[in-house]
């Protein structure tokens, strides 16, 4: 009989996962317990509190020194690359939080029809979700927990845990209720598939290698024991997964219809968290588990980073809603970074091109963070102006907030003088010096279109005259505009002196990831 | 048993439920047809446990968690589908269409969908 | 075959208890007549006639069955711990009441939102 001994746990290293998940249980305990009136109140500190609580711990973890094998009994690996992106999750999740904080993003009664009685009495009673808190952070707990899993199992886990909150989330808004839902049940469904594809991939790894530890199936790989079929089988399953989470091409459908139906501060949350936390993910499992596979992966990495460049890049040219078109901007923007992924090569080449793709992450996701807080702003008489038309001439009538607009579009294409310039110079800098130049050159292609269409919605904006039943620009509660002044701030900040950030993220990458 | 056996009864199942999600137009269905598919994985993980001998029994875990995980998502699920049922009073995928790409970029009212303007929200209607 | 002698045992004492129960019954417990005991068991719904494809059901049983599964499904995460308890000692004891308090949580809020009322 063999015996199973206690694992040893490193409370300390796993403690930002362990205060945020808390927070969240805590959360349900007010939803059950807290009188109505005083649950928003409760939650608002608790979520922030828990967020900023999670980041001083990282920051101590960096202090005292990052550990150099994973904790948990190698479950879950607090290294360097982890540590920067808890960090960048960390911070977007808070600008996203105080973005998600507006209450009439939110459906009064989620179960209710639209223009149904349940629903006027819900409005009047002044009925709100707050639910949206702890949901959120259980999300957040996820996608801490994602890139930071270094074996199959906990990977699901927190795939799960990171997207059913998400599920749920999209389908709350308050207005477009009918979209909402859509989209919630498009995500939904094609989110379990592609989950199944995953745990499919991992059942024949695990087959492959007899563990789900990611270090164990790269050990596998070099002793070359097992079957290869059910090796390529898996990794291939597998990747198909991941790369639905990050929205490549060809699984980026999902994409633009969920991006449009979720409410914005949700959508603001996915665009930045989410993709974090998968690329995190995909790194780890590309890079360390089937590392060593990379003549066999990085071809066709190389054709799923053009397809999602040029996909996104051109599809993004013919769309009317805004929302829409940030989200085949986002998929365009995950092609970047893609490019990244192939930059594979010695340990010296992969720290840069890991530090370029965490840095990119990190500006890509606070500038669409800014980018969908403005979203939030211009309404219509049904709530946000979506079509593309209502923004003609917002720049004569409310010329600051146009002008914050245009700055996040300039930092997306990638304009010097905005940190999205560096992320990108970085990511294609890494890829060139890794031998991928003809990828590089669909590269600044795509860019150069996606270019166009950030433009076009600049030029809509300054140079159109304003329709006059135009929409509103709503007076942003201290929240939304925080959320602009700190991303505006911070792509402002990050395309002058990006020296420090690009320093941590080297550092961080420095170590790469452990095994 | 030669593992070939359940491996190939996974692999059928996980191909049935690969084929119920893209043919059937029932959201159920659908839903039932993924958890086919998480299915034909446990049979596989269950499989490879025994055949690898596993001392800690990783396979078995994995399958426990696949189940818990699968009855969560179940559960979000129908909760989804309920409220579209109640909005929709329909539960085809087929007629979900109003996120869509727009047939015409340059027309702003006429390519409105429909359900902008019975959702534009609260209040009467 | 010693190995199984402690399931036998079990088979054997459910067996007796379930035979006793139901031959014990009818002397000892009071009968009141009443037509739906008359029925056909279906989970508490009215057995026939329904409306063509079984008509629509009320959410009340769609809620609790998904609690039910739920719940239900959560404790299977006991199971490994119990071939394992003694190995595992105080550390697998502490971990299984932080997972048993979690799962309270939630039981808790769909308590509290009245999840378990029929009416």
């Amino acid at each position: 009989m063999n015996t199973i001994t206690a694992p040893a746990i490193e409370y300390l290293q796993l403690a930002p996962l362990l205060i945020v998940f808390g927070a969240g249980i805590l959360g349900v305990l007010v939803e059950a317990f807290a009188p109505r009136y005083l649950r928003r109140a409760m939650h608002i500190p608790l979520t922030l509190l828990s967020l900023a609580g999670a980041f001083a711990l990282v920051i101590v973890q960096t202090i005292k020194g990052v550990p150099t094998k994973p904790s948990a009994m190698g479950a879950v690996a607090v290294d360097g690359p982890t540590l920067f992106i808890w960090g960048t999750i960390l911070v977007l999740a808070f600008i996203s939080l105080l973005l998600l904080n507006d209450e009439d993003h939110f459906v009064p009664a989620a179960s209710a029809v639209p223009g149904s009685a349940e629903e006027e009495r819900a409005l009047i009673e002044g009925n709100v979700h707050t639910e949206v808190y702890p949901l959120a952070l259980f999300a957040i707990g996820g996608m801490l927990l994602f890139p930071a899993s270094n074996d199959l199992l906990i990977m699901f886990v927190a795939l799960e845990v990171m997207s059913l909150p998400l599920y749920l989330l999209c389908g709350l808004a308050r207005r477009r209720r009918l979209l909402s839902q859509e989209s919630a049940m498009k995500y939904f469904l094609l989110g379990a598939f592609s989950s199944a594809f995953f745990l499919y991939g991992t059942a024949l790894l695990y087959g492959y290698a007899g563990s789900v530890d990611l270090a164990k199936i790269s050990t596998a790989l070099s002793a070359n024991v097992g079957q290869d079929a059910l090796l390529f089988t898996g990794a291939a399953l597998l990747g198909v997964g991941l790369l639905f989470k990050i929205g490549a091409a060809p699984f980026q459908a999902w994409k633009p219809d969920v991006y449009q139906g979720a409410p914005t501060p949700v959508t603001a949350l996915m665009a930045s968290g989410t993709l974090v936390a998968a690329f995190g993910a995909l790194l780890r499992v590309f890079w360390v588990a089937i590392g060593e596979l990379d003549w066999d992966w990085s071809p066709i990495m190389w054709g799923v980073a053009i397809l999602t460049m040029v996909v996104g890049a051109i599809l993004a040219i013919t769309q009317t809603d805004i929302k829409r078109m940030l989200a085949y901007s986002s998929i365009a923007h995950a092609g970047f970074l893609l490019v990244g992924v192939v930059a594979i090569g010695d340990a010296k080449q992969n720290a840069t091109a890991l530090a370029a793709i965490l840095f990119y992450l990190a500006v890509y996701g606070i500038a669409s963070i800014g980018a969908f807080a403005i979203v939030t702003m211009v309404r219509d008489a049904g709530g946000e102006a979506w079509h593309l038309s209502r923004w003609a001439g917002l720049g004569k009538r409310s010329p600051k907030l146009a002008g914050l607009f245009a700055f996040f579009l300039l930092a997306f294409a990638g304009i010097p003088l905005t940190s999205g310039f560096f992320g990108k110079y970085a990511v294609f800098q890494a890829a060139v010096a890794g031998g991928a130049v003809q990828l590089v050159v669909v590269g600044v292609v795509a860019s150069a279109v996606a270019a166009f269409f950030y433009v076009r919605v600049i030029v809509l904006m300054f140079f159109n005259d304003p329709a006059p039943d135009g929409p509103t620009v709503v007076l942003p509660s201290w929240g939304t505009a925080s959320v602009v002044g700190f991303a505006a701030l911070a792509t402002v900040v990050l395309g002058v002196f990006p020296q420090p950030v690009l320093d941590l993220a080297q550092s961080a990458a420095g170590s790469l990831f452990v095994r | 048993m030669h593992v070939v056996y359940p491996a190939v009864v996974a692999a059928l199942l996980f191909s049935i439920g690969v084929y119920g999600v893209l043919a059937r137009r029932n959201t159920i269905l659908v839903l039932m047809s993924v958890e086919l598919m998480l299915n034909a994985v446990n049979l596989n993980l269950v499989t490879f446990d025994v055949w690898l001998r596993d001392q800690l029994h990783g396979g078995q875990v994995l399958t426990l968690f696949v189940i818990v995980i699968a009855a969560a998502e179940v559960g979000i699920g129908l909760a989804i589908v309920l409220a579209v049922f109640r909005n929709r009073q329909s539960i085809d995928l087929d007629r979900l269409r109003d996120l869509f790409e727009p047939p015409n970029s340059s027309d702003p009212d006429g390519s409105q969908p429909a359900a902008t303007k019975v959702t534009t929200g609260v209040g009467p209607e | 075959m010693e190995l199984y002698a402690p399931i036998l045992v079990l088979a054997v004492l459910a067996a007796g208890f379930a035979v006793f129960s139901v031959s014990v019954a009818p002397f000892t417990g009071p009968k009141r007549w009443n037509r739906a005991k008359l029925d056909a068991y279906e989970c508490g719904i009215e057995p026939t006639p329904q409306p063509v494809g079984g008509g629509r059901f009320p959410l009340k049983y769609m809620i609790t069955a998904m609690l039910f599964i739920v719940f239900d499904i959560e404790i299977i995460f006991l199971y490994p711990w119990a071939v394992a308890f003694d190995q595992l000692g105080v550390f697998g004891l502490i971990e299984m009441v932080l997972f048993i308090v979690t799962v309270l949580v939630a039981y808790a809020y769909v308590w509290r939102r009245r999840g378990l009322d029929w009416d």
